[in-house]
């Protein structure tokens, strides 16, 4: 799965750490998500798509990585 | 109640290993002396409260981690109860076909190594989802400490034992200690370059 939460972070401003506590998950998570290693759960992708105000399918598209 | 961070999780691990370690060297070996048996029981059971504590910090640490974290725990543990159930299936059989001879003592080893499996194996998943993923220094006690107090528990126990005039466990502890030792310099140096040559940077992009 591709997604674009690195752009839409840097957009915002926001820190790795920023992201990762309006989460309530760890820095590590974020940077695992951002790098593609690690693919969200859905309630996680949709609290990640309500924060950034963005359709879900807007930030994350079926792909390779 | 908030999530306990990394380095407090660390913090108080050693504390409680170092109470461990102390109850070990200075209290247990009194168990051999003592003939009243309560008292026995007592000092027999002594290590146990400082392993309880790891236990609920785990549990803790665990119950507030996040889904990708739960993740690396669950396998852990997996991989630590399946090596540590097969070791014992193994040794149980052959103990019972008298094909090697085992004592009760045994079972001190058991929460140990599956302690260490479990610490290897988070470690090997987590890299694979970040190399820093759990030992992120902005968020945890650097390596370099982390081995120093244990060369110093080492230190400790190997200095109990030259005490006690015995020879294999001093020189055992003292290897390890001064291993330890080696490392933590080692790290301390990576360490201290890598801070060293950002802080340079830093200066020349200014």
């Amino acid at each position: 799965m591709n997604n674009s939460v690195r752009e839409l972070r840097s957009e915002q401003g926001w820190s790795q750490a920023d992201l990762a506590e309006q989460l309530d998950v760890s820095r590590q998570t974020v940077n695992a998500i951002e790098t593609g290693k690690y693919d969200p759960s859905l309630p996680l992708a949709f609290k990640i798509a309500k924060l950034f105000g963005h359709p879900i399918e807007s930030i994350f598209v079926p792909g390779e990585g | 109640m908030p999530r306990l961070k990394q380095k407090h999780y660390q913090q108080r691990l050693l504390s409680a290993m170092a109470i461990y370690i102390a109850v070990l060297v200075l209290i247990w070996p009194l168990v051999r002396t003592t003939t009243s048996t309560p008292l026995k029981w007592l000092i027999a059971l002594a290590p146990l409260p400082p392993m309880l504590y790891v236990i609920a910090l785990m549990a803790r640490r665990i119950r507030d981690s996040d889904e990708l974290e739960q993740r690396t725990h669950l396998i852990g543990l997996g991989v630590a109860t399946g090596v540590v159930g097969v070791l014992s299936l193994v040794g149980g059989f052959l103990a019972s076909a008298q094909v090697l001879t085992l004592d009760g003592s045994i079972l001190i080893w058991v929460f140990p190594l599956m302690l260490a499996c479990y610490g290897v194996t988070r470690w090997a998943v987590a890299r694979q989802y970040g190399d820093d993923l759990g030992c992120d220094p902005s968020d945890s006690m650097a390596l370099h400490w982390r081995l120093i107090i244990g060369a110093g528990m080492f230190a400790f126990v190997a200095l109990f034992a030259f005490l006690k005039h015995d020879d294999f466990l001093t020189g055992m502890m003292a290897g390890m200690a001064g291993s330890f030792a080696v490392l933590a310099l080692a790290k301390g140096v990576i360490y201290w370059r890598k801070h060293h040559l950002a802080r340079l940077e830093s200066h020349d992009g200014r």
